[in-house]
């Protein structure tokens, strides 16, 4: 199920990220762009709005733009969330370790998916750039493995639960990814290391040890410190 | 991929069978090999709270697209993604190994059914010691082998060492491992840390566990010095 065209994982796995509107930091919502997206919502209910003449899309959210993609087809939202996600989508896959022409076209790729698969996008579950993180994760996948790399239906509960489950509580938290943001500012020079090294590196963690030159098991508890520390600050921020 | 993990150092996996957090990160940074990642989407599949994990990762990974560098994109890029579109997505692959319950066992997660032709009782099953039978899923080209074992109530499982890890994801029944019960979701994992790992059955139903292996094991018992060449685990 890792083809994110046809099966969508990427949504599948972003069910249990309920969380409220979010606003962007860089184009808040003004009183104005907040009657727009009323329009929006209209819109959404068949309505019918004239794609974008007349709108100050540059004020709208990202999270915004895509209800517009959704709803209107709006090529001019398209234009912009282009002109902000392309070069970073590209920059993220060279990280990832593609040369800069296969990224190019990765990230090409990956925003005609969020062209086409506009509707299957929710802002009350996901932020837009972790729905592209996804999206982007999934062709990268495609593309390095042989077999579909497995993925996660979040509907998908067993009814033989493990009688412990003292650490697992139930999914009712609602997580924040401007939160999460925040919190990785506050993870600690080491900290930050060993989770950039696990995204971009491919490294197993005995790689990462060696490429540090720590001990293996120094890696792993970094690893979940880092971890806890981002949840505890999500938690308390929210 | 996963190499030498001493798990002695960090019990708290032990306590509650979940799986550790550094390993959550690489299922969801696309960073396991097929055969840990079915194995690991399984496990979700019995925790529900684990999906709030794998999400901050994912959170992670959108704030650093959204906080990467820009990268110059040629000039024609803009112009030759809007061409494409309104291509309708013809380039969707199409979903062949489409998920179906029909006939699966309800202890089957998706993410294996995904990868079985046919109900987990319809596997080749083949024999690996009195009372117990494997069904191999299939080897990456790193070694790492997936498969399925199935143990009757009340069998010794032969005592064995590892050269490597040993990822055991229990769907059906369940184990002792010296006082440490296992039960349907918890995952066990064995490294060479862990000599002499002689799993019990526990006595009635049959236990069926999910198990990846990235090394041969070396089972100590005669027969399974016998079988050993031919099973290929």
């Amino acid at each position: 199920m890792t083809t994110c065209a046809a099966t969508y994982p990427l949504e599948a796995m972003s069910l249990f990220l309920p969380r409220e509107q979010s606003q962007w930091p860089s184009a808040p919502l003004t009183a104005a762009a907040s009657s727009r997206e009323m329009t929006l919502k209209k819109t959404k209910q068949g309505t019918g709005v004239k794609p974008s003449q007349n709108h100050d899309l540059s004020q709208l959210t990202h999270e915004d733009l895509m209800t517009r993609i959704d709803s209107v087809r709006d090529r001019q939202a398209f234009c912009l969330l282009f002109d902000h996600f392309a070069p970073r989508i590209k920059s993220h896959l060279i990280k990832l370790g593609l040369e800069d022409h296969g990224a190019e076209d990765m990230a090409q790729d990956v925003m005609v998916t969020l062209w086409q698969k506009a509707h299957l996008f929710d802002a009350e579950k996901a932020k837009l750039s972790t729905w592209i993180f996804r999206i982007a994760r999934n062709k990268f996948i495609d593309l390095k493995r042989k077999r579909k790399y497995p993925t996660v239906n979040a509907d998908d509960h067993l009814y033989a639960m493990p009688a412990v489950e003292e650490t697992d509580k139930p999914v009712e938290q609602k997580q924040d990814a401007d939160l999460v943001s925040e919190a990785l500012k506050t993870l600690s020079a080491d900290q930050r290391t060993v989770i950039e090294l696990s995204f971009y590196k491919e490294m197993s963690h005995s790689e990462i040890a060696e490429h540090l030159s720590l001990p293996l098991g120094t890696v792993k508890s970094r690893i979940r410190l880092a971890f806890q520390v981002l949840k505890k600050k999500v938690g308390e921020w929210s | 991929m996963k190499e030498t993990m001493n798990l002695n150092q960090h019990m708290p996996f032990e306590e509650t069978g979940t799986l550790p957090d550094e390993w959550l990160m690489d299922y969801a940074t696309g960073n396991l090999s097929t055969a840990y990642a079915t194995l690991v989407a399984s496990h979700r599949s019995f925790h529900p709270a684990l999906q709030q994990k794998l999400s901050l990762v994912e959170d992670i990974g959108g704030d650093f697209i959204n906080n990467a560098s820009p990268m110059g994109l040629s000039a024609d890029c803009l112009s030759k993604t809007l061409a494409m579109l309104d291509d309708g997505g013809a380039d969707e692959p199409s979903d062949s190994t489409a998920y179906s319950r029909q006939n699966m066992e309800d202890f089957v997660p998706k993410a294996l059914a995904d990868v079985l032709d046919g109900p987990v009782a319809d596997q080749h099953w083949r024999f690996l010691g009195p009372g117990m039978r494997y069904a191999k899923l299939w080897q990456e080209d790193s070694g790492e082998t997936l498969w399925l074992l199935k143990a009757k109530g009340g069998t010794e499982v032969p005592i064995h060492d590892h050269r490597g890890l040993e990822m055991t994801l229990i769907l059906k029944g369940s184990y002792c491992v010296a006082d440490q019960r296992y039960e349907p979701g918890m995952l066990e994992m064995a490294d060479d840390a862990v000599a002499n790992h002689a799993p019990i059955i526990d006595e009635g139903d049959e236990c069926i566990c999910l198990v990846v292996t990235d090394a041969p094991i070396r089972l100590h018992s005669f027969v399974g010095r016998l079988f050993q060449p031919f099973i290929g685990l």
